[in-house]
């Protein structure tokens, strides 16, 4: 065969779609509470940890990985519908501040809970596919089977996400009461729900993201999991604009595959680095994202 | 006629109390707790004096402030001659720590805006510090702690001019990853940051020749210059709250406060809302510096793991619990810090629980976290806030 599959820049390309994927899934959650409900959500990351913990507990009682997995998603819908029945929505209208110190407050929680009850050593999960990346004539190529899972899963989920939204009357409600809730309330769309059921969305968007990263063989799962991804998934959100789902779909598996460049050629220090000055330059130049339209603001 | 007299008495009673320090000063020869009553005794009345004279917050505001700080330091700095080494070890790195709040609280109240990196800002004046020392070692204190300052508010200027633009989260977000990004920086330069061990400063800090006497202990080195350190630290934090007082109060000030309560209001009196908030985070930025390279100076050394993202995470915790906004509440939040690591092994003990479990390594991040919720939710201006509102209620009962 060609070595094209194992040269360098390919390589790379492979290697880091898998990042950006996950990247991807963690800035459209971002911004699909953004959108909804106007709050950035500090702790985005570290609900779905929590779900992950909480559903991965059943391993001890001898369930295999998928039912494990199904117990993360019905926690993470749990978590999501709770955080935002009783602590979120006591903050709709406050100051800009207080939703993002109350979820700093909650990231800050879950991670000592967590931590508490699980300890913070890594806690490795069973992984359904194996993490040894495939050969080509003695070369590794940068897939494996547990990578075209992550890739596949991640891509499955933003189709479908985008599917409720553009497809289904569910997602109009949910965009209508996202733009123009008074206008919907008057409509007849059970607004109060609907933001509720955003952010289960959004928590299950993030749930499956965790647990994706966390049962890869070379990570695990930890409190603190989620936090660098989170930084990545935050960078990925603001340069393709907090209102554009696609724009932080793409920002994230660009980003993610910039990273494994930089990685590369630089080093592993340097990632995050180069994503913090993307992340300047970006807003220097298209202050509302690289995917959104300019909108004026009404005063 | 009134405001006359206070206008001429003001001054006069400045130059009074300031004699009578440099005069206690003189005079020190008897025993270090005899100076420091004198001193303290002198400095005390005389600034009580200036703050009882009629109408002085309105005609001389910056004399008021002058010697309601100058009155603070004094009892504090008096208390700590009583206090044993560990406890004024924990009062230094508390007052260092209120210096980064007070940036902090200034910020969210003068921009509206927030910092969740304030820790990293922390880290730039701590390593700045820790550098500079170690290269040129006869800097004088002072000058480094400008540097270490001036590289704060560097940085601050670089992250802030693009955040700072915008609407909506982005400052907290990108704040957010340079606090997460900060430790992979430090590691880049390893060369220069020490690596994972960090640095050393060269020498210690210890009082200059003629002070020592005063700071001498008579019991051992340490004490004399954890004392020292400890009224190093508090001096140069009511430096620090004099200045922040004055800057609220200030036009610019007025101006920030403006922004964060109307944005477009102010726009329309020809504030210039990007400068502005420019100006609010690098501010922020510089005192978290400065708070930073005065933690180097105490500890003698700093250590990577120090500036961590859960460092910034305390920080907005402990400002927030004090009272996000206001001056009070960064001492407040200080205080809490200076003392939160005792309280917690306190209530690890009390409970009777395992010191080395999981859930007693945890119970600072539920305390703070739990705090952190609740005081937004139920009392957004903290513990500050409360106790403004008690007064009112006392006063207007009277």
């Amino acid at each position: 065969m060609d070595p094209f599959l194992t040269s360098r820049i390919v390589t790379d390309v492979l290697g880091g779609l898998t990042n950006g994927v996950i990247y991807g899934m963690v800035a459209l959650s971002l911004v699909l509470i953004w959108r909804s409900t106007g709050v950035l959500n500090f702790a985005q990351g570290a609900m779905p940890m929590f779900a992950t913990y909480v559903g991965f507990a059943l391993l001890s009682y001898h369930f295999g990985y998928w039912p494990c997995v199904v117990a993360c998603i019905i926690a993470g819908l749990l978590i999501g519908g709770l955080t935002e029945r009783l602590l979120v929505r006591r903050l709709y209208g406050k100051p800009e501040i207080n939703p993002i110190v109350v979820m700093v407050g909650f990231l800050i929680v879950l991670e000592a809970v967590a931590a508490a009850i699980w300890s913070s050593f890594p806690r490795s999960l069973p992984s359904p596919f194996s993490s040894i990346d495939w050969q080509l004539a003695g070369k590794p190529i940068a897939l494996s089977p547990f990578t075209v899972y992550e890739i596949a899963t991640g891509l499955l989920v933003m189709t479908a996400v985008a599917v409720l939204f553009r497809f289904t009357k569910l997602g109009l409600q949910l965009r209508a009461s996202a733009v123009a809730p008074e206008v919907s309330r008057l409509l007849g769309v059970r607004v109060g729900r609907l933001l509720t059921l955003g952010w289960m969305l959004s928590t299950v968007v993030g749930v499956i993201t965790t647990v994706l990263v966390s049962s890869n063989f070379f990570t695990g799962l930890t409190p603190q999991v989620m936090d660098g991804i989170f930084a990545f998934g935050f960078i990925a959100a603001a340069i393709g604009g907090l209102e554009s789902p696609v724009g932080a779909i793409i920002a994230g598996i660009l980003l993610g595959i910039a990273n494994q460049f930089v990685t590369d050629f630089v080093n592993q220090n340097a990632v995050i680095i180069i994503a913090l000055a993307l992340l300047i330059v970006s807003l220097m130049i298209r202050p509302s994202g690289v995917f959104t339209k300019r909108t004026e603001r009404r005063v | 006629m009134r405001l006359d007299r206070t206008r001429r008495r003001a001054p006069i009673a400045m130059v009074v109390a300031v004699v009578a320090t440099v005069l206690s000063l003189v005079s020190a020869a008897t025993t270090r707790e005899g100076v420091a009553l004198s001193i303290a005794f002198d400095l005390a009345i005389a600034c009580v004096t200036t703050l009882s004279l009629p109408d002085l917050k309105s005609s001389h505001p910056v004399v008021s402030r002058a010697a309601l700080t100058l009155l603070a330091l004094d009892v504090a700095i008096f208390i700590t001659f009583f206090l044993n080494s560990s406890t004024n070890f924990n009062l230094a790195t508390g007052a260092a720590m209120s210096i980064v709040l007070l940036g902090l609280s200034f910020l969210t109240g003068a921009s509206g805006q927030i910092s969740l990196g304030n820790g990293a800002f922390m880290g730039v004046g701590a390593f700045a510090m820790a550098i500079w020392s170690n290269h040129h070692a006869t800097t004088p204190i002072f000058l480094t702690l400008l540097i270490a300052v001036a590289c704060g508010a560097l940085v601050g200027l670089l992250l802030g001019l693009p955040a700072t633009r915008l609407r909506g989260p982005y400052l907290a977000g990108m704040t957010l990853a340079f606090a997460v990004a900060f430790t992979f920086i430090l590691s880049s330069f390893n060369s220069w940051t020490g690596g994972d061990s960090g640095l050393q400063l060269p020498t210690e800090a210890t009082a200059p020749r003629w002070l020592d006497g005063f700071f001498h202990a008579g019991t051992s080195p340490l004490t004399t210059t954890t004392l020292y350190i400890t009224d190093f630290s508090i001096i140069v934090a009511g430096v620090a709250f004099f200045f922040m007082a004055n800057l609220f109060a200030s036009r610019t000030g007025r101006a920030m406060r403006l922004i964060r309560d109307n944005d477009v209001a102010a726009e329309l009196v020809g504030i210039s809302l990007p400068r502005t908030r420019v100006a609010a985070f690098i501010v922020s930025s510089a005192y978290a510096a400065l708070g930073g390279a005065l933690l180097t100076l105490i500890n003698n050394s700093v250590s990577p793991q120090t500036y961590s993202f859960a460092l910034s995470v305390t920080i907005l915790s402990l400002i927030v619990i004090g009272g996000i906004g206001t001056i009070s509440g960064a001492v407040i939040g200080g205080i809490i810090y200076a003392f939160s690591t005792n309280a917690i092994s306190w209530i690890t003990t009390q409970t009777g629980l395992n010191p080395q479990g999981n859930f007693a390594s945890q119970l600072n991040g539920i305390i703070f976290g739990g705090l952190l919720i609740l005081t937004m939710l139920f009392a957004p201006l903290g513990i500050a806030g409360a106790l403004r509102h008690l007064w009112s209620r006392i006063r207007s009962r009277t």
